[in-house]
């Protein structure tokens, strides 16, 4: 792992699907009039014959995908997280996962990573998602898992949506970093606390984890950027072997990550305290920066440290979390 | 690849027998989608002639109308005519709303207005194989038109200019709550279709030989849609007045007469 501040690097998902299509002929390309925005038009300047422009018509495009995928066919479909999940969830249902079709829903934007307001934010895709027999969730983190989440998921017989930042991506994996579908990552091991988090969140965890151990408070950070299905198995075992529980995610804590570990740790009869730092059930606004809704709906690494620390049940006051200067091109957590 | 034309008598016979098997296989039940059988018996009987099985498909869009689709598979040969005596029970895969289990589904529907895209989507398929051989028809009931993806789709259709997809209407006036007319107007349908860039034509739905003949391959740059005017009691006289087209109650004494009325009739086209 990197140390942040992260550099940043620009359309590691898209030129990562360009190459894989040039291997793959049956990768087809969809996009639903953001092109650019889901870093596509690198697909579509160098491969157009299998490019389609969807244009706004995100039902049909999901409806042509999975005929397209029906006839062999390995189709990408790319919009914002927004309108990749809520707009068409009928044809997502009935149509691709009903099916188990190979369509990959590639949704950009997550949460409140979008200052556009809720109608940009996608607080509630991944609970969409993971309701859907047969969906395959992941989260992606970092631009070195963004470069692989294409090929990482090649044969996943099924549909899958994959969840993207959009705009500059931080490198917080080294390239030898293997994003592993079916396994959840464990960066630090700790056992105080186990947190678990995904997407955007994973570099807000670990921040916290370095305060949490400089005040004496041994964190496992795990990175699940594969929601469903979950790694029930390195979730227990983080989980048994810390104090307390965390899920980090930049999404509703209804129905998302902090939903999918509480479901396990119940059903395993596994008792720990549990705090889910996410969306507390409210929408967000529009803003001028993402940052500034980050603070504001509880995103931040002071979030993290000050759920660890009533988990935990310490008296002393919750520790100050050092602001992370980042010049032009970096990126570091608020 | 040409095959041997289907005359008129036997594209009649063809829909009677689809109307035969459609009432045996509601009057197990005592009700069903006998409605949507008896407006498009027609229809199928038109396209299960025109397409050919393993090269051409056959989306239907209203996942009901699957009633249709599986007597016309039984009567050409596609499906064994006994698997019709399990339609709609428990643990079949004749499902009275077709499913992924369900035989001969190219796309399983049954949520109204998905059924054009799938077609377009199978449609684009062949043209990025080079596969310019191959047709793919949608049938489309006229209340799906008040779905916004129908629209969404035809729009795409059209600007691909997806000449190698026919979609046939079955524009029986008839939903849930009534005429699709006191519901919505629909109206004009063949313009609304030509103004999206299609090859639109009306016919009587109850000429299986017009619909029969729309259906030949085309020289066309354009998708193409047949708007076929019928009736949810078409070829059924002895359903009274009362019946629901959308979903019909068949008391045993209904199913007898209904059955002898079709036995009768088929009795006539096999002269």
């Amino acid at each position: 792992m990197y140390e942040p501040p992260y550099r940043t690097v620009l359309k590691p998902y898209g030129r990562a699907l360009l190459a894989l299509a040039r291997e793959h002929e049956n990768i087809i390309c969809l996009s639903g009039d953001l092109t650019k925005q889901c870093e596509v038009d690198l697909f579509r300047d160098a491969l157009p014959a299998r490019f389609v422009h969807a244009g706004m018509a995100e039902a049909n495009m999901i409806g042509i995908a999975a005929a397209l995928a029906r006839e062999g066919f390995l189709p990408f479909v790319h919009t914002f997280g927004v309108f990749a999940t809520r707009r068409p969830l009928d044809q997502i249902i009935n149509a691709v996962a009903y099916a188990a079709l190979p369509v990959r829903i590639v949704g950009f934007m997550p949460g409140l990573s979008s200052p556009g307001g809720p109608s940009h934010q996608a607080i509630d895709d991944v609970a969409l998602m993971r309701s859907i027999p047969n969906m395959t969730v992941i989260d992606v983190a970092d631009a070195t898992q963004a470069g692989q989440v294409a090929e990482a998921t090649l044969d996943v017989p099924g549909p899958v949506y994959i969840r993207l930042k959009r705009g500059e991506i931080p490198v917080i994996m080294p390239p030898e970093h293997r994003l592993d579908v079916n396994h959840a990552d464990v960066l630090t091991e700790g056992s105080d606390v186990a947190i678990f988090a995904s997407g955007m969140m994973l570099p807000v965890a670990l921040a916290a984890e370095q305060v949490l151990h400089a005040h004496g408070v041994e964190s496992s950070v795990v990175n699940v950027a594969v929601i469903k299905p979950l790694d029930v198995a390195t979730v227990l075992a983080t989980a048994a072997s810390a104090r307390a529980v965390l899920t980090v995610e930049n999404h509703s804590i209804i129905g998302g990550l902090g939903s999918a570990v509480a479901e396990v740790l119940a059903e395993s009869g596994l008792g720990r305290p549990l705090q889910r730092v996410g969306i507390r059930d409210t929408f967000g606004e529009a803003a001028l920066v993402a940052n500034h809704l980050f603070r504001k709906y509880g995103l931040g690494v002071a979030d993290v440290v000050q759920a660890a620390w009533r988990c935990l049940g310490r008296d002393e006051p919750v520790p100050l979390v050092p602001v992370i200067e980042v010049t032009e091109g970096e990126y570091a957590p608020v | 690849m040409e095959q041997p034309s289907t005359p008129p008598e036997e594209l009649h016979r063809l829909a009677t027998a689809i109307r035969l098997r459609a009432v045996e296989m509601v009057s197990a039940h005592g009700l069903g989608y006998l409605g949507q059988a008896l407006s498009s018996a027609e229809e199928f009987a038109a396209l299960y002639s025109v397409s050919r099985a393993g090269i051409d498909r056959i989306v239907v869009s209203p996942g009901h109308y699957v009633i249709g689709a599986f007597a016309a598979a039984a009567e050409t040969g596609l499906l064994d005519r006994q698997a019709l005596s399990s339609y709609g029970y428990n643990d079949s895969s004749i499902d009275a709303i077709g499913g992924e289990r369900s035989p001969g589904m190219a796309y399983t529907c049954g949520s109204l207005g998905q059924g054009l895209s799938a077609a377009a989507g199978f449609t684009l398929a062949d043209r990025l194989r080079h596969e310019h051989d191959r047709r793919t028809f949608v049938l489309i009931s006229d209340g799906e038109l008040q779905e916004g993806q129908v629209w969404e789709a035809a729009m795409f259709a059209g600007h691909h200019a997806l000449n190698r997809l026919v979609a046939v209407i079955d524009a029986n006036n008839s939903q849930v709550d009534g005429p699709v007319d006191t519901i919505t107007t629909i109206e004009p349908i063949a313009q609304k279709w030509e103004s999206f860039g299609w090859q639109a034509s009306e016919v009587d739905g109850h000429d299986a030989a017009a619909i029969y003949q729309l259906l030949q391959p085309a020289q066309t740059s354009r998708p193409q849609v047949i708007v076929c005017r019928t009736s949810t009691r078409h070829g059924l006289n002895c359903l009274p007045d009362s019946a629901d087209g959308h979903f019909i109650t068949m008391s045993p004494e209904l199913s007898q007469a209904a059955l002898a009325e079709l036995m009768a009739e088929l009795d006539n086209c096999n002269v």
